[in-house]
């Protein structure tokens, strides 16, 4: 059996080698040339002088060549860090040196741009192109040594010998969003990775027929799915073109095209597809699964949805991204009443979840409310470099005493439904959801602080049907300098990624204050909603 | 003149990337990844707005949105020529 996510694709090439193992627009590879081209890669990584345990940088779309990246950087024992394209260079250079990245991978449409991140993140001393033509060029800075393609192509392709990894060395960290204003990156070992995906790949029946989509980014992880499950039920992974997936028309299209028969993504992506994808004139009848997790899907979407695609399962999986997955629902029937909220539901295999209310006690009866606790194998090893912050996070298990063990604490408030499924309530603190990503108001608003011009800055998130929410800021300024809102909204680009960028700027002379002193966000919230909002 | 309004909606409200501005009729709006899939529906709502027109499901399509000029094509083929482009 597969203790190394890379073991997956030694293994899949073995039992399937000439199966699709990534199918994306200009590029698709079989198992064979999937392992052998990682091979080659992984042999460049270690010439490079990366040993086992160093963080690998990759700064690519997703494509063919981003998955050679990520299992080249697993082979070569190192970790894999996701650098996602659309970030400003402020946000990757802040963790390329928060985890210290030596070494980055990147496509043919960011090399350059990743030999100048070296400017602001000094640990960098080599990029290695990706696909053809990449990196030919060298660049700047010279400190940078550019490695091409054709260089990682010259490499011998049989495997490395293992390097001594072991089951919970890091296989990645996905940076999220961090309440004091700088990102926080979640280390999954190979063995909380392997948890989730042994997993995942028998909840959603994968095998070797399949072609799975998930439009999700590297650097989420919803990718984890498509990357390692596919991998290891010799399906196949089918890239969905960026400008495809915004087209809902086209996208419908393309799904039948492609005969898409699982797919994974944040419910946003599905409601646009139900509402405008035009479904009912496609022959949808490749697609046998849907799977959504992110964020909490409108039951009135939901049931659209489950209309237009009548005989397909529909699962609600649940984790924030130090847990990975961990617990999951299936949609048995159309969702009734429309008001009702749709269960997270149980614990997924080598995993449990429980809730615990402010007395300390399990909550155990329906309609009681508590903060969810998740243990077992899947949990993240912690933040890179934050000792303190992985304290807070993964607590010693509050129901068990015996011994030290850790729990994560998630800081959702859930409940129990009749039937013994765990229902989503809400936060214990400043982090909301937007288009399925995390977002810490804290950040934003340092985000905002960080302008010369603005006195105080408060982040409100504002329901929203389709995004989950939006985010609406409101700002009291200086006596000196009067930036629009367009000036506050550049300086949020600047720093932080799109997602986490204000929907709404608000300027105010003063904001309203409890009688502690607090700004009165609960009366910001309520008038952010309006009158008829509840 | 209509692409001017459209022209500064989009760099007022959609652009991420100040680096990309000053917008021309001719910029790409999908390759640059100024528009997403959450920015072109507000497009959409936006022109339906401005222009006093529905646009289809069916009429949400790249060739339609590729450029601030390929969106003047197509709002002129909705409403006989009546938008106007600078010369």
């Amino acid at each position: 059996m597969a203790h190394l996510l890379h073991h997956l694709l030694a293994d899949s090439a073995r039992l399937w080698p000439d199966r699709l193992a990534v199918s994306a627009d200009d590029d698709a590879l079989t198992y064979t040339e999937l392992d052998r081209r990682s091979n080659q890669l992984a042999r460049r990584l270690r010439a490079a002088g990366v040993e086992r345990g160093d963080r690998v940088g990759i700064l690519a779309r997703k494509s063919g060549a981003a998955v050679v990246a990520v299992y080249g950087a697993l082979k070569a024992g190192a970790c894999y860090v996701p650098l996602d394209p659309s970030s400003p260079d402020e946000r990757l250079t802040l963790i390329m040196g928060d985890c210290g990245i030596e070494v980055a991978l990147a496509d043919t449409a960011n090399v350059a741009r990743a030999v100048g991140l070296r400017r602001a993140a000094p640990t960098l001393r080599c990029v290695i192109g990706l696909g053809a033509g990449a990196g030919a060029g060298g660049g700047e800075p010279a400190e940078v040594e550019t490695v091409s393609w054709q260089t990682v192509l010259d490499e011998g392709d049989h495997p490395l010998p293992g390097g001594g990894v072991i089951d919970t060395d890091l296989a990645y960290i996905l940076y999220t969003s961090g309440s004091t204003g700088s990102p926080k990156g979640v280390m999954i070992s190979h063995r909380a990775s392997l948890t989730f995906v042994d997993w995942a790949a028998r909840c959603a029946e994968l095998d070797e027929e399949d072609r799975v989509c998930s439009p999700a980014p590297l650097h989420f992880d919803l990718s984890v799915f498509d990357l390692f499950s596919s991998c290891r039920a010799g399906a196949c992974m089918v890239v969905v073109p960026p400008t495809t997936a915004m087209f809902p028309v086209r996208l419908g299209e393309w799904v039948e095209q492609q005969q898409i028969s699982v797919w994974y993504s944040v419910p946003s992506l599905l409601t646009m597809l139900a509402t405008h994808g035009n479904l009912r004139e496609r022959d949808l009848s490749c697609l046998r699964v849907v799977i959504f997790a992110g964020e909490v899907f409108p039951a009135k979407h939901l049931s659209r949805l489950m209309e237009e695609l009548p005989g397909v399962r529909h699962l609600n999986w649940y984790g924030p991204t130090e847990t990975n997955v961990c617990t999951w629902h299936e949609v048995a029937h159309a969702v009734t009443p429309l008001s009702a909220p749709l269960p997270i539901g149980v614990a997924c295999e080598n995993v449990e979840v429980f809730a615990v209310n402010d007395a300390g006690e399990r909550v155990t009866r329906p309609g009681e409310e508590g903060e969810l606790f998740v243990r077992g194998s899947g949990l993240m090893s912690g933040y890179w470099g934050r000792p303190e912050k992985s304290r807070q996070a993964l607590v010693r298990n509050p129901l068990q005493h015996a011994y030290d063990e850790p729990a994560y604490r998630t800081g959702d408030i859930v409940t129990l439904d009749e039937r013994g499924a765990y229902v989503f309530l809400g936060r214990r603190d400043g982090m909301v959801k937007t288009r399925g990503y995390r977002v810490e108001l804290g950040e934003v608003e340092s985000a905002l602080y960080a302008h010369p011009a603005v006195r105080e800055a408060v982040v409100l998130p504002v329901p929203d049907d389709l995004l989950g929410n939006r985010l609406r800021a409101v700002i009291s300024l200086e006596d000196e300098g009067a930036p629009s809102r367009s000036d506050l909204l550049d300086h949020c680009r600047r720093r932080l990624p799109a997602y986490m960028v204000p929907d709404e700027v608000e300027f105010t002379d003063t904001l309203p204050r409890t009688s502690t002193g607090k700004v009165d966000r609960v009366l910001l919230a309520a008038s952010a909603r309006g009158p008829e909002g509840s | 003149m209509d692409d001017t309004v459209i022209r500064d909606y989009i760099a007022r409200e959609l652009v991420r990337d100040p680096s990309l501005l000053p917008l021309e009729n001719s910029t790409p709006l999908l390759d640059s990844g100024i528009l997403d899939s959450l920015s072109l529906l507000r497009l959409v709502v936006f022109l339906q707005d401005q222009f006093g027109i529905t646009v289809g499901d069916l009429d949400v399509v790249p060739e339609h949105f590729a450029t601030v000029d390929a969106i003047c094509g197509y709002l002129r083929s909705r409403t006989d020529g009546s938008v106007s482009t600078a010369p």
